[in-house]
């Protein structure tokens, strides 16, 4: 240590301070070289997440198409599944997930109606759902030719659902939607009238229906008030064909104040505003009728 | 031809002497001549064969006024016949008629007083039977002349002035008789295979009862085949020119369920081009080498042909295979055949002088006699 | 009670089949329950006729009544006689609330106002189907209730089906109808048939039709199961292709009992293997009738059991999907509105 009087406190220092600084850095690159390394592995098995992510895709979209081209045929398609692993049965599930999602999507897309393409697409067959408070009732269907235009070729709407005019009302050629909207609605419209006129029928033996049409859209029923036993007859019209309500109700009594008293001035509004087998029920608890 | 002079009727005696078989195995073998034919009419294979051949030629031509007594063959027209074939008649003899007239009513008499099946007529009481002879309703010298069978009767409450109404009709006749079947009968038996009635089903049951008991034959259905009536359709067609054949009617019946009958009528005058379309092309037939006299012959294939072109033409409109059904019935102004074994002959009217609208019973104008014989001509 | 009620009663006795009597005089409910019971029904219908004369008789019953018990059997068996339908056309903005009091004073004001001496009866059926009996008579004679025409029409509905109606009768009719449901035409819908049933069923679409869903609804679904297992095991065979195009062209399951249908073919013939006739400028004339106990069950059967070809021709189809039974075939040529163009095949 001779040398270090001789060159000073500072060399020395400076020398200390090298090789203290040589000796930090020396660890510090060896685990500089670990975590390099464990990036690298992540890095690999995410390279290999990701691969296997391709190929799941790549299969899973092989079989989506697969699935789209031949739907009714899956069984066959089955039996092209070389291997019957675990996997490949995820997989047609998530296929078949997939799959259905898209349609659900389409399915909202076109209004919620089910279109099944006919004749080789140069057609399709509409399918309009009907329902009454939750109870599904009639489907009526539309085959409708695409070409030269769109045509209505065949259903089995009935002849009092003014299915041409609508069409035309609507602007069917340029906007199906809202003519099969509207359709739907005089569909729904007169199930529910129907519904509501059997309901009637089956509740309210009491009520007799006087008259009544195809279309449901005339109902004259003849009520009875308690004690007095005074015959009314009550008419809905139900002018508006999109509703399940009617637009007018009328009584005819020959008590001529009836009509007029608060009592039957809120049964009025009661028929106006609530199906009429539900209204008949309210009327009958308040006593307003046998 | 000859014409018959005497009102002795010729029952044809041929010269082959064959003894008479016991009666039991003349039975057994006229019913096996009977239902043994391959033709599924039931008929003897020697008085089929002509029947199946694949092409027709005119028939002599002869007048039949000539022969046959107008008033006679009015009898036979105009009248829908049930056919039925019937096996040689055991000692049958034409002059035996007003006997046999006499015992077929004192056999109904007896049969409705028995209570049968006659009663449910009700209202008739007594029957008249009157057999006569159809002069002349033959083709060769071997056939048997024609007998007629007429059944008279008079309503139960009728006044005693009415006259007796012709309740039912019958006839037994052989027209175009094989010869060698003929000649190799014995002499006892008469050959007079087509029997056609007409009138209530008791009475044709209860002739044909006597017929069995008294001369050792039986009856049997007749039906007219697809082929005979596909025949019928072209032979009437090939008449329009001369006679005015009104509509060509055909019906099918498809086997479906239910059962889809179809009737397809076609105008007279586009049957009858599209028929002459499908005729042979003369000149064609010369190079075949075959001499055929003009419009002398028809062939099956013309036949064939012609009904193709017909279901061709249905077929394009409607997309249906006649040729999944059965042709049951054909008709044109002159006349109707079912392929129930139900035959008229209509006489054309209108359109002709009187002495010609009966011609169209049997042969005589060449054209027009064509298809009338071949109506028997087919259904024996 | 007069000699044309006394007729016209013996008729109806005629007619009506004993073991529907009963019932029908139920429901004509005019008989007391006396009378009811007085009348034995096992007797011969001479001796059942000449009690009912005595207690119309008795009554002082006249047409009027006599012709209500006609009408009670004739709703009740419409089957009967040739039924033609018509199509009321171009409605009015307000024939949607012509309701049936309005309806039958102004089709009973405007025949009358037509025809001076008519009987009109007016009738609403259980189905919502208004039956109206019309006896006719002229200027100078009375209706005569034997020949009465009969008419049913649905309210809101442009049909109109009618039994014995002459074509003098015919115009007056048709005025009457057009104004009292508020149209302004009508026209023949060339179909007809001896069931009413049938082509009322037909034209109001009261029958199982059958489209191409993929995915049937549930309760179909169940019925089919049960129904018809053989044709599900066949699903992708091509009978079971066939069977749903045959559906798809006539129905599915019981159809209206159509008993035939009629085309008139004015085309020209056309014939690679002929070329005679294909040449030929006329067309070929002739007329085909298609006869069954049910036509379009035999005709579903053909196309399903491949007697007829699919895709079913469209001359077929139209029975059902137009509605008629009867059909003028030309080859394109412009021509009324009643004919059927025929298309080419390609």
């Amino acid at each position: 240590m001779e040398g270090a009087s001789t060159r000073g406190v500072l060399s020395h220092l400076s020398l200390l301070e090298v090789q203290a600084r040589s000796r930090k850095t020396q660890p510090q690159q060896r685990s500089r070289v670990k975590e390099l390394k464990a990036e690298a592995e992540a890095l690999m098995i995410q390279r290999d997440k990701l691969k296997a992510e391709i190929q799941t895709h790549e299969r899973l979209q092989k079989l989506r198409m697969s699935m789209d081209k031949q739907c009714p045929r899956e069984q066959e398609e089955e039996e092209e599944m070389d291997e019957d692993s675990e996997d490949s049965q995820l997989l047609r599930l998530m296929a078949r997930h997939t799959h259905l999602k898209d349609l659900l999507h389409a399915h909202h897309l076109i209004g919620g109606y089910d279109i099944i393409k006919t004749h080789q697409g140069k057609g399709v067959c509409v399918s309009v759902a009907t329902s009454y408070e939750g109870v599904c009732l009639d489907t009526y269907n539309l085959e409708i030719d695409l070409k030269p235009k769109l045509r209505i070729s065949r259903h089995n709407v009935p002849p009092f659902i003014p299915l041409n005019s609508l069409a035309e009302q609507s602007n069917m050629q340029t906007n199906i939607r809202a003519f099969l909207d509207t359709l739907s609605r005089h569909l729904n419209a007169f199930a529910g009238r129907k519904q509501q006129l059997k309901l009637l029928k089956e509740q309210h033996k009491s009520v007799e229906v006087m008259e009544s049409n195809v279309l449901c859209s005339i109902l004259v029923l003849m009520l009875t008030v308690p004690r007095e036993k005074t015959a009314v007859l009550c008419t809905l019209d139900y002018t508006d064909h999109t509703r399940c309500l009617p637009t007018r109700v009328h009584f005819d009594c020959e008590d001529k104040e009836l009509p007029d008293s608060p009592e039957w001035k809120k049964n009025c509004h009661l028929l106006m505003e609530t199906p009429v087998h539900t209204a008949l029920l309210t009327m009958k608890k308040m006593g307003n009728i046998v | 031809m000859e014409r018959q002079h005497n009102s002795v009727v010729r029952t044809p005696l041929n010269s082959v002497v064959v003894q008479r078989r016991s009666k039991s195995k003349s039975y057994r073998q006229s019913y096996r001549s009977c239902l043994g034919a391959a033709s599924r009419l039931g008929l003897t294979p020697a008085l089929t064969a002509r029947r199946l051949n694949t092409s027709r030629r005119a028939p002599k031509s002869h007048n039949i006024t000539d022969k046959v007594d107008p008033e006679q063959l009015t009898l036979l027209l105009k009248t829908e016949w049930k056919l039925s074939y019937v096996t040689p008649l055991y000692q049958f003899r034409h002059t035996q008629l007003k006997s046999y007239s006499r015992q077929l009513s004192a056999f109904i008499a007896a049969e409705k007083q028995q209570g049968l099946a006659v009663d449910a007529e009700g209202s008739q009481s007594s029957f008249r039977v009157s057999f006569s002879v159809v002069q002349g309703m033959t083709e060769t010298a071997d056939d048997a002349e024609t007998v007629l069978i007429q059944i008279h009767s008079k309503p139960m409450f009728a006044k005693q002035d009415d006259p007796q109404k012709l309740v039912w009709s019958g006839w037994l006749a052989c027209i175009n008789g094989n010869p060698d079947y003929l000649s190799s009968l014995s002499k006892d038996f008469i050959c007079l295979p087509l029997f056609g009635s007409s009138g209530p089903e008791v009475l044709t049951t209860l002739v044909k009862s006597w017929f069995q008991q008294m001369f050792d034959c039986c009856f049997g259905p007749l039906e007219i085949s697809h082929t005979s009536l596909q025949w019928l359709v072209a032979l009437w067609t090939n008449c329009h020119t001369e006679s005015n054949i009104q509509h060509l009617r055909m019906i099918w019946t498809l086997p479906v369920t239910p059962p889809l009958q179809i009737t397809y009528t076609v105008d007279a005058q586009d049957a009858w081009e599209l028929w002459s379309s499908v005729r042979k092309d003369p000149e064609e037939e010369s190079e075949g080498g075959e001499e055929v006299e003009e419009g002398g012959s028809i062939d099956l294939k013309e036949v064939m042909r012609f009904m193709q072109g017909l279901k061709n033409h249905f077929y394009r409109h409607f997309r249906l295979d006649l040729s999944a059904g059965s042709l049951q019935q054909v008709s044109t102004a002159l006349g109707s055949a079912k392929y129930s074994g139900r035959i008229k002959v209509s006489s054309d009217g209108k359109n002709c002088s009187q002495s010609f609208s009966q011609d169209t019973f049997l042969l005589t104008h060449t054209r027009k006699d064509k298809c009338c014989t071949n109506i028997f001509f087919l259904s024996f | 009670m007069d000699d044309s009620a006394k007729r016209l009663l013996q008729r109806f006795m005629r007619r009506i089949p004993t073991q529907m009597l009963k019932t029908t005089l139920e429901k004509w409910s005019r008989l007391t329950v006396a009378q009811q019971k007085s009348l034995d029904f096992t007797q011969s219908k001479w001796a059942l006729t000449e009690a009912l004369l005595d207690i119309c008789e008795e009554n002082k019953w006249t047409t009027k009544h006599i012709s209500e018990l006609e009408m009670i059997y004739v709703i009740d068996n419409p089957n009967q006689g040739m039924w033609h339908a018509f199509q009321l056309m171009d409605p009015e903005d307000d024939a949607h609330s012509v309701e049936l009091t309005q309806f039958k004073e102004q089709f009973k004001s405007h025949l009358s106002e037509l025809i001076r001496h008519v009987s009109v009866k007016i009738k609403k059926h259980t189905d919502e189907a208004v039956w109206i009996r019309i006896a006719w008579g002229d200027s100078y004679s009375r209706p005569n209730h034997l020949k009465p025409t009969y008419v049913v029409h649905y309210l809101q509905t442009p049909y109109v089906f009618v039994t014995s109606l002459t074509s003098k009768q015919k115009p007056l009719l048709s005025q009457a109808l057009v104004l009292s449901t508020r149209h302004h035409a009508i026209k023949d819908a060339n179909l007809s048939g001896k069931k009413f049933t049938a082509i009322r069923d037909l034209l109001m679409r009261q029958y199982q039709q059958a489209f191409p869903t993929k995915y049937p609804s549930p309760l179909k679904e169940k019925n089919q199961t049960v129904s018809n297992p053989l044709i599900e095991r066949e699903q992708a065979g091509p009978a079971a292709n066939r069977l749903q195009m045959a559906c798809e062209a006539f129905g599915d399951g019981m159809l209206p009992q159509l008993q035939s249908a009629v085309y008139k073919l004015e085309t020209k013939f056309r014939d690679q293997t002929n070329k005679t006739m294909t040449e030929r400028e006329e067309s070929f004339r002739c007329v085909v009738k298609f006869a069954s106990t049910n036509l379009l069950e035999s005709l579903r059967d053909c196309a399903s059991s491949g007697i007829a070809s699919t895709p079913v021709t469209p001359l077929l189809s139209s029975i059902p999907l137009k509605g008629r039974n009867y059909f003028v075939i030309t080859d394109n040529s412009p021509g009324p509105s009643s004919q059927m163009h025929q298309k080419t095949d390609g």
